[in-house]
C-alpha cells in the first residue's frame, strides 16, 4: 500500500474515465465508482460534438487552442469512437459581419486551421442549407460517440488492474482525523445493477450492499453532482448546473457539423451523430442537477431556430429530447450573471490548498473535447503527491477499439452481413469487430433501425467489461434501440439474449427499465410520424405482447383453473384439464 | 396521317402552352459524367410529335447546358444541387414505423429466404446510409420492383423510388461493366434496341431463337433462362401497320389521345395496339401515335438508370409536345403507364415531365372515365365463353386492379373471373434471369394454380410480360382486355 496508492475516482463520465485511464495505466492502484452506468451524468447527455475549438477561438483562445489540440489527439487514440465530419460556421444576412471576420482570426490565431467558402460552396457540400446562407467558415469538427469513448477508456483501465464499478452511489466521504480517507458507496440492487469489474480473485459485494472504500485520495469527478460530493466531505464546490436540450432527428439533414456564427450559443450547433442529428442546445442555470424542469419551449426553439440554418428540419421527424447538465464553475467571487457567460474552463481544486482537507482533489469544469487533458493533469497532480514517477501515455497509446484498423477490409464477406449493416457495426466496434462479429454461430440483426446484430449484443452484456443485464448500458456500447421505432421492435429481443445467463424477473425487469428509459426522451417528440411510431410500439406491447398487464408480473400466482376448458378440449385429450374450475390448481408458470 | 396533323410537320417549336426543355433541367439521379455527355449526342430535326413513321429514335432537344448555373435562388430545391445529381433519400426513412407490412406484402420475400425485404433494401438501408461512406447491399438486385411495396405501405415510405435509386447507384459504382451479369441486364433492360433490329427480320429472329441450342447458348453465355421460349415478333409492327394505314382515321380536335405503345405492342403483339385505335376511334377519338422509345420499367428494375433517362427525355419530348396539341397519354401497358405516372417524376427532373406524369392514363380507365363503356358493353355479344383474368401489380398500383372485371362484368358470351391476387412472378426481366428463374416460378406458382382452377382457358390480363408467365406456366393463350373490348364493340357493332 506503501508504494502503490490506492486512488478512488468519483464519476464515470469522460473526466473520471479519462483519470481512472491514466491512474491505472501510470501502475496507481484505481477504483472509480460511479452511481449510474458511465456517462450516467452529463457525458451522455450531450450532442457529441469534438470541438475544434472554432467555438472558443472569440471568446476563450486558451480553451480554443486546448480544443484543436486534444481533437488531433482524440483521433488518433479512439478513432473508431470519432467521424471525421468536418465543420462549419454558417453566416446568415443578419449574422454580424465583423463577429465573422473575429471568428476567422480567432480560429487562425490559435491554430485551427480554417477555409472561408462562398454560400454555393457550403451549399454544394450541404445541400440542406438556407438559401440565404451568405458564407462559411470550415474547422475540422466531428462528431465523438461519447458512450464508446468511455467504455474504452474503462476497459482500458481495467486492463490495467483498475477496479470500475457502476450503479455503485457514493453515499459518504469518509473523513478522518481532518483528512479524507476513502468513501462509502451504495451498490445498486436493481437487475443487471452488478457491474463491477477489476483485479480477479476480490469478491465482490452483493447488489445492495453499503460497502466502505478506503484511499489514499479521493477525485471527485462528479460534474454537476461534484458539490454535493463536495458537501458529504464538509467542503464547498460552487457548481453552477445549466441545463441545455438535445433534439434528436431520426436522419442525418446533414454530414456536417453545423454551427452558426454568431456570439452567444443557444440553439445554433446541429451534429451529425451516428444516423441521427442533433440538435442543441439551450443554456438555462438549474438549482438540482437530478430535478430540473423539462420544458416545450426549449425543445421548440431548438428546432425553430435551426430551422433558419437547415430549413428541412422544421418538418423533419424528431425522435426524442433530452437534456443534460453542464457542471460550470467559476472560482468564488467572480459573480457571472448569464451562465451562457461562465467559462468553460476546466479547474483543479485541491481541497488541501484551498480547505485544509487533504486527500481529496475536485475537477470540476471543462468539456469532453478536453477530457484526456484535463485528466492527464489531475492525474499529474496526484501522482506528484504520492511520488509516482511515469509518464502519461494517454496521448499516444490508443485506446481497445482503435488499434488496429486493418480489420475494416472485407467485413462484409468475413461476417456475412449486409453492406450498411457490417459497414456501422465494423465502426462501432473498430478493431475489435474481428473478435466480436466473426461467429459461427447464426448472427441476425436484432435492431434493424441501428443495424446491431445479436453478436454485438451479447459482446455489449458478456464481454471484456461488459454491461450485464443493464441493458441501458448494453444500448449505449452498441446503439441499439437507439433509432426510429427507440426499442418498440428490438427491446425485448434484447432482453430475450439475456437468457439463459439471467433468470426470467431478472430479464423482464431489465426490458421494463430500457423501455422506460426509450419512453422518457420521446415523451418529448410526440408529434407527426414519432407519434405514429409511439402509438405503434404501444400496441405491440401492450397488447401483443401483454406487457400493460402481464399475469407473470403479479405478485400472485395464476388462477389457471378459473379459465374455462375452451371449445376444443374434449374430456378424452388429456393433459392438464382434470382440475375443476374453483380447485386449488396453483400451479406455476 | 390527317392534314391537320401534317401541317405540323414544320413547326419549329411546340405549340403555345406548351413547356419546352428547359433550363431548369437537372438530372435527379445518379448518372455519370461521360454517360451524361453520350446522351447529348441526338440529331435535332425537331421530328413532330405525330409523324406516325416507323422510327422512334432522332429526337431532338438534347439538354443544352445550363447557361445560369445559379438562377433564382428561390427556385431551388434540394434534389437539384445534389452532386453529380445524387438524389438523397435519407430523409423518405422519416415516414417509416417500422411496421414491416411491406415486407409481409413483398412476393419475393416470401419465396426466397435470403431476400432482405422491401423495408431493409428503403428505409432502413438509406438510414443507415452516409453521403461519404455508403455501399449499396447487392441484395437489391434481388428486388423484382413489383412495387407492391408502395400500396402496402400505410405511411407513404417512398419503397420504390429508394429501391430504385439504390439499384442505380449500386450498377453505377459497385457492378463490374464487364460482369456478364452487367451486360446481361444491360441486354435486357434494352429489350427495344434488340427488338428493332429482329423484327427487320422477324422471321430470321422467330426462327433463330427455335435453333436447337439457341437458349441454351444464351443461357450459358449471358444467363438468361433457358426454360423460356423467347416470345415471337410480329411481321409487320404496329409502327409499321400505322404508316400503312395511313395514320389516324377519326379526326378530331376535342378528342384526342397520344399512344404510347411500348415496346411489346409494337414489335411483338401489334393486334393490341390495333384493337386500341379501333376502339378509340370508335368512340370518336383521333389517335396519335408520337415517335417513343422504351418506357424505362425494364431498365429501373435493372438500375440503368442512364439508359431510362435517356429514353425518358425523348419519350417526354414527344408526349408533352402531344399534350400541347390537346392530347392526353393513353398506354395500353400498366407498366408503361405506371412509369410514365410514377417513376419519372420520381427518379428524374426534366422539363414537362409533371405534365406527362397528370396527363397519363391505361386505356380502359381512361375510357371508363369519359366513355360509358359499362353500358355499351352490356348491349354487346361476343362468342368467347371463359377468361382467367390477372391483376398485374403494376396496375394494382394504379388502382386498376378491379377494372376487366367490372368493364365485362355484363357483356354476353364472356365470363371474366379474378385469378386472385398473387404476383405473376416474371416482373418483366426478372423471371428471364436464369439465377432468379425458379423465384419467378415459385412466386408464380399461386397463379397458375388458380388459372388451372379457374374455369376460362385462355388468360386475360394487361401486363405483356405477365401474359408470357401465364402463358408459360399454363401455356394458355393469353389476351388483352382490349382486344375484347374490340371484338364487343368494334367488330360487334
Amino acid at each position: 500500500m506503501a508504494s502503490t496508492p490506492h486512488v478512488v475516482v468519483v464519476g464515470g463520465g469522460s473526466t473520471g474515465c479519462g483519470i481512472v485511464r491514466d491512474l491505472a495505466t501510470r501502475g496507481v492502484d484505481a477504483t472509480l465508482v460511479e452511481k449510474g452506468n458511465l456517462t450516467h451524468g452529463t457525458t451522455g447527455r450531450m450532442h457529441g460534438l469534438l470541438h475544434s475549438g472554432g467555438r472558443y477561438a472569440v471568446s476563450d483562445r486558451k480553451s480554443a487552442r486546448e480544443c484543436i489540440e486534444e481533437n488531433m489527439v482524440v483521433r488518433d487514440i479512439a478513432a473508431h469512437c470519432v467521424e471525421e465530419t468536418g465543420g462549419l460556421f454558417v453566416k446568415r444576412p443578419e449574422d454580424s459581419e465583423e463577429y465573422f471576420r473575429e471568428k476567422l482570426e480567432g480560429c487562425r490565431a490559435c491554430d485551427i486551421p480554417v477555409e472561408v467558402i462562398d454560400g454555393a460552396e457550403a451549399r454544394r457540400r450541404e445541400p440542406y442549407l438556407a438559401r440565404d446562407v451568405e458564407k462559411a467558415i470550415t474547422v475540422p469538427d466531428a462528431a465523438v460517440d461519447p458512450f464508446r469513448l468511455c467504455v474504452a477508456n474503462a476497459a482500458d483501465a481495467i486492463e490495467h488492474g483498475a477496479r470500475v464499478a457502476t450503479h455503485a452511489e457514493v453515499t459518504d466521504v469518509l473523513v478522518e482525523d481532518g483528512a479524507v480517507v476513502g468513501v462509502e458507496v451504495e451498490h445498486g440492487d436493481g437487475p443487471g445493477k452488478r457491474s463491477d469489474h477489476g483485479p480477479e480473485g476480490e469478491s465482490r459485494p452483493a447488489p445492495g450492499e453499503t460497502e466502505t472504500i478506503r484511499a489514499d485520495h479521493v477525485i471527485n469527478a462528479a460534474g454537476a453532482w461534484s458539490g454535493e460530493i463536495g458537501a458529504m466531505a464538509g467542503v464547498d464546490v460552487a457548481v453552477r448546473p445549466s441545463k441545455g436540450v438535445m433534439t434528436v432527428m431520426n436522419v442525418r439533414q446533414v454530414d456536417t457539423v453545423i454551427n452558426r456564427c454568431k456570439p452567444k450559443g443557444d440553439a445554433d450547433i446541429v451534429v451529425p451523430h451516428e444516423t441521427a442529428c442533433i440538435l442543441g442546445t439551450t443554456d438555462e442555470e438549474v438549482d438540482d442537477p437530478e430535478d430540473y424542469p423539462e420544458e416545450e419551449w426549449e425543445v421548440d426553439r431548438v428546432i425553430d431556430e435551426l430551422a433558419e440554418l437547415v430549413p428541412p428540419l422544421a418538418d423533419a421527424r424528431t425522435l426524442r429530447s433530452f437534456w443534460g447538465v453542464r457542471p460550470l464553475y467559476e472560482p468564488p467571487g467572480t459573480g457571472t450573471d448569464d451562465p451562457t457567460d461562465i467559462t468553460r474552463d476546466y479547474f483543479l481544486l485541491d481541497h488541501d490548498e484551498r480547505d485544509d482537507l487533504p486527500g481529496l482533489t475536485t475537477v470540476v469544469g471543462g468539456k469532453l473535447t478536453t477530457y484526456r487533458l484535463m485528466a492527464e493533469s489531475i492525474t499529474d497532480h496526484v501522482c506528484e503527491k504520492f511520488g509516482v514517477d511515469a509518464d502519461c501515455v494517454t496521448a499516444d497509446e490508443p485506446l481497445p477499439g482503435s488499434e488496429d484498423f486493418s480489420v475494416l477490409r472485407d467485413y462484409m464477406d468475413e461476417f456475412g452481413l449486409r453492406s450498411p449493416v457490417g459497414r456501422r457495426s465494423t465502426q462501432r466496434l473498430g478493431s475489435r469487430a474481428d473478435e466480436v462479429l466473426k461467429t459461427d454461430e447464426p448472427n441476425p440483426v436484432v435492431c434493424t433501425c441501428e443495424g446491431v446484430t445479436r453478436a454485438e449484443i451479447r459482446d455489449a452484456m458478456t464481454g471484456e467489461n461488459g454491461a450485464g443485464a443493464d441493458l441501458n448500458a448494453v444500448r449505449i456500447r452498441t446503439r441499439a434501440s437507439m433509432g426510429n421505432c427507440q426499442g418498440g421492435f428490438c427491446a425485448h429481443a434484447i432482453a430475450a439474449e439475456l437468457h439463459p445467463d439471467y433468470d426470467e424477473p431478472t430479464a423482464r425487469a431489465a426490458l421494463d427499465e430500457l423501455y422506460q428509459e426509450r419512453w422518457k426522451g420521446q415523451r418529448h417528440a410526440l408529434w407527426g410520424e414519432q407519434l405514429s411510431q409511439a402509438m405503434l410500439s404501444r400496441t405491440l406491447h401492450a397488447l401483443t405482447l401483454s406487457r400493460d398487464a402481464d399475469p407473470a408480473t403479479l405478485d400472485d400466482d395464476v388462477d389457471f383453473g378459473a379459465f374455462d376448458e375452451g371449445p376444443e378440449n374434449g374430456p378424452d385429450d388429456g393433459a392438464r384439464r382434470d382440475a375443476p374450475a374453483g380447485a386449488d390448481t396453483g400451479g406455476g408458470r | 396521317m390527317t392534314d391537320d396533323i401534317s401541317e405540323n410537320d414544320d413547326r419549329e417549336s411546340p405549340a403555345p402552352g406548351v413547356p419546352r426543355l428547359g433550363s431548369d433541367e437537372q438530372p435527379a439521379v445518379y448518372l455519370d459524367a461521360e454517360a451524361d455527355a453520350a446522351s447529348g449526342d441526338r440529331n435535332g430535326d425537331g421530328a413532330p410529335a405525330t409523324d406516325g413513321g416507323t422510327s422512334a429514335e432522332g429526337s431532338s432537344a438534347a439538354s443544352a447546358p445550363n447557361p445560369d448555373p445559379d438562377p433564382d435562388p428561390d427556385a431551388y430545391d434540394p434534389v437539384d444541387v445534389f452532386e453529380g445529381g445524387d438524389l438523397d433519400l435519407r430523409e423518405g426513412a422519416d415516414s417509416c414505423y417500422k411496421c414491416t407490412t411491406c415486407d409481409t406484402s413483398c412476393p419475393v420475400a416470401e419465396v426466397d429466404d435470403e431476400f432482405p425485404g422491401p423495408k431493409f433494401q428503403g428505409p432502413e438501408q438509406w438510414r443507415l446510409k452516409r453521403k461519404e461512406d455508403a455501399e449499396i447491399d447487392d441484395s437489391i438486385t434481388s428486388c423484382s420492383n413489383c412495387m407492391r411495396c408502395d400500396s402496402a405501405c400505410p405511411s407513404s415510405v417512398p419503397l420504390s423510388q429508394m429501391h430504385n435509386e439504390a439499384r442505380g447507384e449500386f450498377v453505377e459504382r459497385q457492378m463490374s461493366k464487364l460482369s456478364r451479369e452487367y451486360v446481361r441486364n444491360r441486354i435486357l433492360s434494352n429489350y427495344r434496341f434488340f427488338a428493332s433490329i429482329a423484327s427487320k427480320a422477324p422471321r430470321l429472329a422467330n426462327a433463330a431463337t427455335k435453333i436447337p441450342g439457341a437458349m441454351w447458348l444464351a443461357e450459358k453465355t449471358l444467363g438468361v433462362t433457358s426454360e423460356r421460349e423467347f416470345p415471337e415478333f410480329a411481321e409487320q409492327t404496329f409502327r409499321e401497320w400505322w404508316r400503312e394505314r395511313g395514320g389516324a382515321a377519326v379526326e378530331n380536335p376535342d378528342k384526342r389521345v397520344a399512344y404510347f405503345h411500348g415496346c411489346y405492342s409494337n414489335y411483338n403483339t401489334p393486334e393490341v395496339g390495333k384493337a386500341m385505335v379501333r376502339v378509340f376511334e370508335h368512340y370518336g377519338y383521333e389517335v396519335m401515335v408520337p415517335p417513343q422509345k422504351c418506357s424505362g420499367t425494364p431498365m429501373f428494375a435493372n438500375g440503368m438508370l442512364s439508359d431510362a433517362r435517356r429514353a425518358a427525355e425523348t419519350n417526354v419530348e414527344h408526349l408533352v409536345e402531344a399534350i400541347g396539341e390537346g392530347a392526353d397519354v393513353i398506354a395500353s401497358c400498366t407498366s408503361c403507364s405506371l412509369s410514365l405516372r410514377q417513376e419519372y417524376p420520381e427518379l428524374f427532373d426534366i422539363h414537362g415531365i409533371e405534365d406527362l406524369s397528370e396527363n397519363t392514363f391505361e386505356a380502359l380507365e381512361y375510357l371508363r372515365i369519359y366513355e360509358d363503356v359499362e353500358a355499351d358493353v352490356a348491349d354487346a355479344e361476343v362468342d368467347d365463353g371463359a377468361f382467367a383474368y390477372h391483376a398485374p401489380c403494376h396496375a394494382r398500383n394504379q388502382g386498376l386492379d378491379r377494372q376487366a372485371l367490372e368493364t365485362f362484368r355484363e357483356l354476353d358470351g364472356a365470363a371474366i373471373e379474378d385469378v386472385g391476387d398473387s404476383c405473376s412472378g416474371i416482373s418483366g426481366t426478372y423471371g428471364w434471369k436464369a439465377e432468379k428463374y425458379d423465384v419467378s416460378m415459385e412466386i408464380g406458382a399461386d397463379m397458375f394454380e388458380h388459372m388451372e382452377d379457374a374455369e376460362g382457358e385462355t388468360g386475360m390480363t394487361e401486363c405483356p410480360t405477365c401474359a408470357m408467365q401465364m402463358e408459360h406456366g399454363t401455356g394458355y393463350e393469353v389476351e388483352h382486355p382490349l382486344q375484347l373490348l374490340e371484338r364487343a364493340l368494334v367488330e360487334g357493332s
